[in-house]
This record gives structure tokens, C-alpha cells and sequence, in this order.
């Protein structure tokens, strides 16, 4: 029985139209449409269908739009699902790593994608989707298809074990023990890597660390009479409706709520706040949502004058999970709102 | 400091009249053997099972592995803890090489203790699995801690070494195999050559994170958790002055066999005035306080220092909390400028996606990872339990579960298991000998 492949592009590559073609609601269409044709002479199989859906209008209706495909792909028999490539295209990386993802968790099957380093996808769907490293343009669009079908056909072989090392997708940060073919004892690795870092020669640690990007702390403020202060939290803190869907884990989302003229925060019994966090037990912050947004208490300061003012709004996201690209630009998004707004502090709760 | 090691190599063990070494074979007078053993009254019930490679054998829970040894100025295997305190590192120990005292749980496990399967895919994953094992299989009286998860196994394990001191016994009076001589010169006498190579130091972090006496590896019959780093010859760490202890999981630990044959050593001993000038083992510790844990860490790092130590070798027995104890050391170190390299294993969750260390820095470059105490390994049902399988999973150990909501228990009705690396009996070769290491998936 041969293998049956599932392939998602996006409206230009579909052939639909460029950029006034990108609210495109998404369409399956038989067998292999536009540039699905790249993948199909090094898939050792069959291209069952093709996916079809505009940037736009996945970026602006992703929940919408992944439902609909998932319905669509549901009675399609296929072992594994390539999104792509998407070069540097941001809009088609995040669309490619969304779809990509919702497949693999709704139908179980390998996904195989390809993004520019640079394409902001890559950090947000590397650990669930396995992305390579493709070009900038589409100039690219013959190697980049190649080494996504290739390696498609590696999976579904399964001629492990798939180390990021040799096959060369993006490092997922999924690290599991591995035996060494050469049996090379940890002893030995020790004194040879020893000995090249004595000699300045170039060795590999077994654990990179990762580059830390720290933060200064900031001076702290000698006045807080006159400061205006604002509270923002990773507790994820919400209207009980939720309004933004800021996600329960590996938010990529936040929103942020008026409490103008709010003594406190009401709780979840009240119909008011209460947490998404799903890294925590909700308990205590569902029964009061000032422990984690602490307005009760800012707002007694204020009352006895020992901070000058709280700004309206409180922001709030999801800490679990969230990768660190995503929780910088959220934090640069909230940022950039709180210096338009004149506010000089924040008190940045986590949990 | 000279120590020969007059090594025997075992072809076989069996039971008979009398306990005797012949053309390889080892012969067990078993009844002689449980005298020993029973030496202890608290030891209320004991047998003694031979194992080799390839042998459908699962043993669990095993507590501690001991290569038998005799030492031939007649004075304890190791002093401080069977008997009085000597000094050890210099002169002659035999030994019967390819095989180990294996102690295990008659019925009840805990926390610190593993599993080892002799043949199949299991196999792979411990040391002792190469090893023809002399398994001496025992209950004990110990009831404060037969339903404790954390247990000192302190009957159990003094048993083992006796034993091990017992087998050891039956090659006192013949000549070795071969003869391993391990000699250092005193640090300020080495000759010219040697002096110039690039001196290293292999610091040693044992296990010691308990407040309480009985579970800690010991120095001498101290409890490591009561001192501070300090200088020892290698040649005491492979001659008996270190016993480990019973509380890490297991496949962090490095039993008292380890320490008897520390790999790091060895490896470093054939460095030794080839590439580097060996200058011997800064023996330091892991700590719960942060103050202790930095404390140690600034001796270490200071002990180094003045030997004029150039490079380090830093070898962690542990994950979790002592990572910062594992971290803060590498650091020290490299901030004194001696070029460091850390052996550990890591804890990335059964997804494999989990923060590698509990502690990380960039100034920890240069890195050897053993393995994953979290990976998850299924093994099919084994010919012969020795021991008590329900273990597993009844007694807490560490990669064993009673339930789980994916997985169900650890132990199948059919004898086949589920469970985590972190009960692999000594499974993360931290010592040296791990030929795992971690990759990006």
C-alpha cells in the first residue's frame, strides 16, 4: 500500500492570487494542486489532497479556518501532512506551523514543514512540527520541497532515529537519551573533551546552553507618590469569558481589561474574573483574582497616597509553556502600549 | 602512594564444598557465605542466587553492587564502616574481576533502589547486566522502614560488603591474573616532565543530600554531609575508602562497586603524564542550603586553585536539586580560570522537552550527558524474578508508579513492565562508564 500525503499551501502557491487573493477561505482539493507539485516527485508515494487557504484569512480567522480544514481532512485516509515551504513569508510560516500542528494533534500523523530562519514560525512551531531550514524565496522552492519530501519518506519508513543533528531540522529543543552506535563511554568523551578544551581545539558539549538573554533590574524608584503604576500578569487572569482566547498554555496571545474605577477585582463566582492558566491549580485565584492581579491591595496604596496612580488597564497572558520568543514579543507589545500611556512602573506578577 | 590491584578474572561462579578461586572458576560454599551473611541478626532471611549475562533473570529491588576484594595486609575492605580505620590507597587488594556482590530486596524496595535485567532489551541499560553476579537476596528486620519509601538498607548493605569481603577471601593466598598498579608521586615531587603537563583535578560530588545519619555515601564511615571538600589520593577512592549510600534515584547512584572502579579515574590514570599531570580527587558533596551548596563549591574551586590545577573534571551523582550544587561548582571553577568539564546525567521529562538541569550557565561549556532519568522503557516479561517484582511498583521507587492515568501500573499481571529510567540500577554510568549520551529529536 503506498504511502498518501496531505499537502497545505497557501493562496499564491495554490495559484489563486497574490496578495488581493490572501482572505481566500481555505478549499481541499483533489490529488496535487499549484506548487504541491514541488513535493511530488521525491515523495514516494501519493499526494491525496491538497489544502488550499489565503494568509489572511488564516491569520485572522485561524480557529475558523484550521476547524474547517480538520472537518474536511477528517474521513481523508493519509499518513503524513506537509505545510509549505513558506521561505520567509511570516504569514504563510504561521500559517503552515498552525495547520501543522492542529493536524499532528488531530490525526496523529508526522508534519513536515520548511521555513527561513528568519520566518517567525520557526520559533513558534519548531517542538511541534518538524521544520527545515529552507530558503528566503521561492527560488529555493525545488531544494527546500525535496528535502521536506525526503525526509517524509524517512518517517514513514521509519528508518530512525531522526536526530535534528543529522537530518537538519530546526533543533525542537526535545532531548531524550540516545546510545551511541560506538559505545564510546562517558569517561573517555570526558578526557577528549578535556583535553581539547585544555589545547583551545573546538569541542561539542553533550548540553549546550542555551543564550541566556537576561535583563538588567532597573533602578528601583525613589518616589512612588507620583508614579503611575501598572499591573500586568503571566497568571492569565481573564474576563470568565475570555474574550482575547488567550490560550491555557503556550499563549501566544494577551488581552488586557479596564479596571477603571474597580476597587477590586470580583472573582469567578461573580461572574467576573478568573484564571486560564492551566500550569497552576486555578482554585485560589478563581476565588480571588487579586492574588494573582494584586488592584485590592494598589488600590489601598493609592487611597493612603503612597503611589500616585493605577493605570486602567491590567494586561495579562499564559506563562506555561510559552516559548521565549513569543513571551518577548508580547512583552515588547504590552510595553510599547504602557510608554504610549505615560506608565512608569509595572508590577509583573507570575505564578 | 602506590596500590596494586591483583586482579582475578572470573570465568564462572558455582556453588560447592568450599569457597574457592580454581582456573577462573569461582566456587561458593553457600552456606558458609549466609554465615556471614546471618553474621547480623537482623538479617532474618537470606539466599544467595548466581547470575550472568544472557540469563532470563529480572532482579529488583537491587540496593547496592560491591566487587568482592580482600585486602592483604588483613585490614577491612573499608575501613571506617567494616571495621577499623585504616589507611587505604597504598599496598595491595586483590580482586575478582567481571563479577559483583549484588544486594536485593527479599520483599521490599524503596526510592533509592533499582532494577537489572540480565538479557533482552533490558539489558542494555545497566553496567551490572555484563557482570556474572553473586546476588545475595535478603530480608531483614528493619520494620521502621519497611513501608518508609526512603531506606537506609543498612543491614542489607553491610551484609553485601561483608560477603563481598568473604568471596575476596578465596584468592588471598594465590597470584593474580595481572596486577594493576596505580602510583601517583607525592604533588611537589613529580618529575619535570610530568610537572609541566596541564595539572587536573576530578572533583567528586557523592551523594549526601540527607540531614539525617544511614542514608549518605560515607568517607571513611563518615558521613560526607558533615565535611568539606578536600584532597584525596585517587588510589583511597578505588581501594575501599568510599561506600555509597542509599538514597538518590537509582539511576543517579553510584554504588559502592563504582567507587571501587571509578571509570573517571582509571582514564584519568592513563592521562597521567602522557597529557596531564593527574593531581589527584577533590572529594566535595551536595547540600540542601544554598549557602552550603555555594560553600562547597568556593572550597572546591580553592582547593583547585592551589594545586595550581589548570583543568577539572566535575562528576555529579544526582539531578534535580543537586544540579545547582553540579552548576555552581563548574562555575567556580571556571571563574578561578581552571577550563572545566561536567559528567551528570539530565531530567527531560518523558517528553523529552523539560528544562536538561535544574540549573543552567553558559559558563558550564563543556558538558558530558549520560542519560535521561525520565525516559520511559517498556521491557517484556522475564523468565525469573529475584526479588519481588510488585516492588516497582508498590514501594515508591523512582521509576516506579503504583498507577497512571496513561500507563496503569508499572508492573503488568503478564510480568512486563513499564517504567522510567530513573530505576535503572545505576543506569546513568556517571562514573564513566555510560555509553548513552542526550540528542536533539
Amino acid at each position: 500500500m503506498s504511502n498518501k500525503a496531505v499537502v497545505y499551501i497557501n493562496q499564491f502557491f495554490g495559484q489563486i492570487g497574490g496578495e488581493e487573493a490572501a482572505d481566500h477561505e481555505p478549499e481541499v482539493r483533489d490529488g496535487v494542486a499549484g506548487a504541491a507539485q514541488a513535493i511530488a516527485p521525491n515523495f514516494d508515494g501519493e499526494i491525496v489532497k491538497t489544502v488550499i487557504c489565503g494568509d489572511n484569512y488564516m491569520s485572522s480567522n485561524q480557529d475558523k479556518a484550521v476547524a474547517k480544514i480538520l472537518g474536511e481532512l477528517e474521513d481523508v485516509d493519509f499518513d503524513i501532512f506537509f505545510a509549505g515551504p513558506a521561505f520567509q513569508a511570516g504569514r504563510y510560516g504561521n500559517a503552515c506551523g498552525a495547520i501543522g500542528k492542529a493536524v499532528k494533534e488531530e490525526f496523529n500523523v508526522p508534519v513536515v514543514s520548511s521555513m527561513n530562519v528568519e520566518n517567525p514560525g520557526v520559533d513558534m512551531f519548531k517542538k511541534h512540527i518538524y521544520i527545515f531550514p529552507g530558503g528566503h524565496s521561492a527560488a529555493k522552492m525545488r531544494d527546500d520541497a525535496k528535502k521536506m519530501a525526503e525526509f517524509g519518506n524517512k518517517l514513514l519508513n521509519e528508518e530512525g532515529p531522526f536526530l535534528a543533528e543529522e537530518e537538519g531540522f530546526y533543533k525542537r529543543g526535545i532531548r531524550h537519551q540516545y546510545f551511541l552506535p560506538d559505545e564510546t563511554p562517558a569517561a573517555d568523551r570526558a578526557i577528549d573533551m578535556l583535553l581539547k578544551k585544555i589545547n583551545g581545539e573546538e569541542y561539542q558539549s553533550e548540553l549546550p546552553i542555551p543564550e541566556q538573554d537576561l535583563v538588567e533590574i532597573a533602578p528601583a524608584i525613589q518616589d512612588l507618590s507620583s508614579t503611575k503604576i501598572a499591573l500586568v500578569t503571566s497568571g492569565g487572569i481573564v474576563p470568565v469569558e475570555n474574550p482575547d482566547k488567550i490560550q491555557s498554555a503556550s499563549a501566544t496571545r494577551w488581552g488586557k481589561y479596564n479596571i477603571a474605577g474597580q476597587d477590586k477585582l470580583e472573582n469567578r463566582a461573580s461572574n467576573k474574573y478568573k484564571t486560564i492558566h492551566a500550569g497552576y491549580d486555578p482554585a485560589a485565584a478563581d476565588a480571588d483574582p487579586n492574588r494573582v492581579v494584586p488592584l485590592d491591595a494598589l488600590r489601598k496604596y493609592q487611597e493612603e497616597g503612597r503611589i500616585g496612580e493605577i493605570h486602567d488597564y491590567f494586561y495579562s497572558t499564559v506563562g506555561t509553556g510559552t516559548t521565549e520568543g513569543e513571551a518577548a514579543r508580547m512583552g515588547a507589545e504590552i510595553a510599547g502600549e504602557l510608554l504610549e500611556a505615560n506608565v512608569q512602573a509595572v508590577i509583573l506578577t507570575s505564578t | 602512594m602506590k596500590l596494586e590491584i591483583g586482579n582475578f578474572h572470573v570465568e564462572d561462579i558455582r556453588f560447592g564444598d568450599s569457597t574457592e578461586f580454581n582456573d577462573g572458576i569461582l566456587t561458593i560454599n553457600k552456606d558458609e557465605a549466609l554465615q556471614v551473611v546471618k553474621e547480623d541478626r537482623h538479617i532474618t532471611d537470606a539466599d544467595i542466587k548466581i547470575v550472568k549475562p544472557g540469563d532470563q533473570v529480572r532482579l529488583v529491588p537491587v540496593k547496592e553492587a560491591i566487587e568482592p576484594r580482600y585486602r592483604m595486609d588483613e585490614g577491612p575492605l573499608f575501613p571506617g564502616v567494616t571495621g577499623n580505620l585504616q589507611q587505604v590507597g597504598d599496598g595491595m587488594t586483590v580482586a575478582l574481576k567481571g563479577t559483583s556482590v549484588l544486594v536485593v530486596g527479599k520483599h521490599w524496595g524503596g526510592f533509592q533502589d533499582g532494577l537489572i535485567d540480565m538479557a533482552g532489551e533490558g539489558a542494555k541499560y545497566t553496567y551490572f547486566s555484563q557482570l556474572k553476579n553473586i546476588v545475595l537476596v535478603a530480608d531483614t528486620d528493619e520494620e521502621f522502614e519497611k513501608r518508609e519509601q526512603q531506606k537506609k538498607n543498612k543491614a542489607l548493605r553491610w551484609a553485601g560488603m561483608r560477603l563481598a569481603e568473604y568471596i575476596g577471601r578465596s584468592v588471598s593466598n594465590q597470584d593474580p591474573d595481572e596486577i594493576e598498579e596505580f602510583e601517583l608521586d607525592p604533588i611537589t615531587k613529580r618529575d619535570t616532565d610530568t610537572s609541566e603537563l596541564p595539572g587536573v583535578v576530578l572533583v567528586m560530588q557523592p551523594q549526601t543530600q540527607m540531614e539525617e545519619d544511614g542514608y549518605n555515601a560515607l568517607n571513611y564511615g563518615w558521613n560526607a554531609n558533615h565535611m568539606l571538600p578536600t584532597l584525596m589520593h585517587p588510589n583511597e577512592v578505588l581501594d575501599g575508602a568510599m561506600i555509597s549510600g542509599s538514597f538518590m534515584p537509582c539511576s543517579s547512584k553510584w554504588s559502592t562497586y563504582d567507587f571501587q572502579n571509578f571509570n573517571l579515574i582509571k582514564r584519568l590514570y592513563e592521562e597521567h603524564g602522557e597529557t596531564v599531570n593527574f593531581l589527584g580527587v577533590i572529594m566535595s558533596n551536595l547540600n540542601v542550603a544554598l549557602e552550603q551548596k555555594e560553600r562547597s563549591a568556593q572550597f572546591v574551586a580553592n582547593i583547585a586553585s592551589n594545586l595550581g590545577a589548570e583543568a577539572a573534571i566535575v562528576a555529579e551523582e544526582g539531578y534535580g536539586n543537586p544540579d545547582a550544587d553540579y552548576i555552581a561548582c563548574l562555575v567556580a571553577l571556571e571563574d578561578a580560570g581552571i577550563k572545566t568539564v561536567g559528567v551528570s546525567n539530565e531530567a527531560t521529562g518523558r517528553d523529552g522537552e523539560s528544562q536538561p538541569l535544574v540549573s543552567l550557565d553558559p559558563k558550564a561549556d563543556a558538558l558530558v550527558s549520560t542519560g535521561n532519568v525520565s525516559e520511559l522503557i517498556k521491557l517484556p516479561p522475564m523468565e525469573t524474578v529475584i526479588g519481588e517484582l510488585e516492588a516497582l511498583a508498590r514501594d515508591g521507587l523512582s521509576g516506579g508508579w503504583e498507577d497512571d492515568e496513561e500507563l496503569g501500573s508499572s508492573v503488568k499481571e503478564d510480568g512486563s513492565i513499564v517504567m522510567e529510567n530513573n530505576s535503572m540500577f545505576c543506569g546513568d554510568g556517571v562514573a564513566g562508564w555510560s555509553t548513552k549520551t542526550m540528542k536533539e529529536f
